[in-house]
């Protein structure tokens, strides 16, 4: 079809009795492209901060296996996908200008032709959620590292993952993946992301800490080359390099590595080792064994063990079970349900280490609670159950 | 993916109703109407036999214009999964929400 003339433009003005003395010069002759009905593009409305990047020339990407719910990723942050649907119609036009920019035109025409490359109802809405890093773990955990004398560790049938292969499969960004694998002491060996085998990962801490113990370093300063002399023979430098990272705050003193090593975190790794030989242990007893296992010099307390274990206080005696936040669902109703399947009431200092992850952007864990639990009293204290009944 | 070199800026046009072509066959190519804008900004759009009156909106939540990558099926919300390049942003909408004013055209007396 000709393209319109000025003088149909006119034409058309005078029939609809707008007078031109009171529009701007310039028509905007609006026609539907070549592809403006294939459907090749779509809307995506922006989360505050999401528009600066894509000027700022970064990346978005949408991730999601097709089993899963699509997530979209900037470099650091995390967004559900919905659809909202308007009831009016939605045109995506190139070239065209609001009134500003034609009164600030230099050289002013009279006529733009100015075709639509799209149209929608309908457009995609972004709400900032958690990650989804459970699956990170649960591939990391196909094949644990068990060290360089294992057995396993040869061309397996297991699937072993790049940096590159955890972007494209776990829906977190970028920046929310390379952290989670800090938090959970990842490494890379030979250029794929391993976890430790537990077993393995005791074995190199107790040969460091044996260390310590012989040579009488203070728990706050262990230097890293004498670990890595002493310990060379017997286990890979990066292996020994890896725990004291991963148990250890490293720092310089002089020109020299040391560590510090993380009270906290060793006690609590102890208290995994002993409770995973049995269902349950009588807590005292427990209590007994556990500080006689760590470190000269290291003070147990039970709450080092939030998100690992569970006492049992209603018990007679007292009892102590691992349970573990990571092994519990990801999703909020879900972990909701297998937490009450575990104990019928809870008091919110019990609950709190199993649903902290759960808490979106500034939500609270009494947030939470109030959603997804019921209060009542029971012996005066405050506790919380299921809202719907327990099969 | 963002671009490499700076976004375009487009513009949304939001309507009322469907938009169906004037001559049953293809949308590609056929005339929507005319925009203009009034002196003191605000737009009027002549479509067919109607005139819409609107305003121009700076979007709180601007947009991206997503365009699939490597002809695969409709880019389309419920099946999202796929490559897409960012090709615009959209920060201004013309809305016309108002009631079209019918134009009446002048009938011809039969000589």
């Amino acid at each position: 079809a000709a393209m319109r003339s000025r003088a149909e433009v006119d034409a058309t003005l005078q029939t609809a009795k707008l007078n031109p003395a009171e529009l701007l010069p310039v028509v905007h002759c609006l026609s539907f492209g070549p592809q403006a009905g294939s459907g090749e593009c779509c809307l995506l409305q922006l989360e505050p901060g999401l528009c600066a990047e894509l000027e700022a020339g970064r990346s978005l990407v949408i991730r999601g296996e097709k089993d899963e719910h699509a997530v979209l990723c900037s470099k650091d942050k995390t967004y559900d996908m919905k659809i909202a649907d308007t009831s009016n119609m939605l045109l995506f036009v190139p070239a065209c200008k609001t009134p500003e920019e034609l009164n600030a035109d230099l050289a002013p025409c009279n006529i733009i032709h100015s075709q639509i490359a799209g149209f929608s109802k309908n457009y995609w809405e972004l709400r900032r959620c958690r990650p989804k890093l459970k699956k990170l773990r649960k591939l990391l955990m196909e094949d644990p590292y068990e060290g360089p004398d294992s057995q396993k560790d040869q061309p397996s049938t297991f699937s072993k993952y790049t940096t590159e292969d955890l972007l494209s499969l776990i829906q977190a960004s970028e920046e929310e993946i390379l952290h989670q694998l800090q938090v959970i002491d990842a490494c890379k060996i030979e250029g794929y992301w391993r976890i430790l085998d537990f077993d393995y990962e005791m074995k190199l801490l107790n040969h460091v800490i044996q260390l310590i113990d012989s040579e009488s370093w203070p728990l706050s300063k262990v230097p890293l080359c004498a670990c890595l002399e002493e310990l060379g023979s017997l286990e890979p430098r990066e292996m020994i390099e890896h725990i004291l990272l991963s148990y250890g705050r490293k720092y310089v003193d002089d020109g020299e590595v040391f560590f510090e090593m993380l009270e906290d975190k060793i006690c609590r790794a102890v208290a995994q080792m002993l409770l995973q030989n049995a269902v349950k242990f009588n807590l005292s007893e427990f209590e007994e064994v556990w500080q006689q296992s760590v470190p000269e010099g290291m003070t147990t307390r039970l709450d080092q063990l939030q998100g690992l274990a569970l006492v049992d206080k209603s018990s007679r005696p007292e009892t102590i079970f691992l349970l573990k936040v990571e092994d519990l669902p990801e999703d909020n109703q879900e972990r909701f349900n297998s937490l009450f399947g575990i104990r019928q009431k809870w008091t919110e200092v019990d609950i709190t280490p199993y649903i902290q992850d759960l808490c979106a952007e500034k939500q609270t864990v009494g947030a939470l609670l109030t959603k997804y639990a019921r209060c009542s009293m029971l012996n005066g204290v405050k506790v919380y159950n299921s809202r719907r009944p327990i099969s | 993916s963002g671009g490499t070199g700076a976004l375009a800026q487009w513009v949304l046009v939001e309507l009322q109703g469907e938009v169906e072509p004037r001559q049953s066959g293809a949308l590609a190519g056929s005339l929507l109407g005319d925009l203009h804008y009034t002196c003191e900004g605000v737009p009027v759009l002549i479509v067919g036999h109607h005139i819409l009156y609107g305003k121009v909106v700076q979007l709180e939540k601007p947009f991206a214009v997503l365009v699939k990558q490597g002809g695969a099926p409709q880019a389309s919300p419920t099946e999202p999964h796929g490559h897409y390049t960012v090709t615009a942003l959209i920060k201004t909408k013309l809305l016309f929400k108002t009631r079209p004013k019918p134009i009446i055209t002048h009938v011809p007396k039969k000589v």
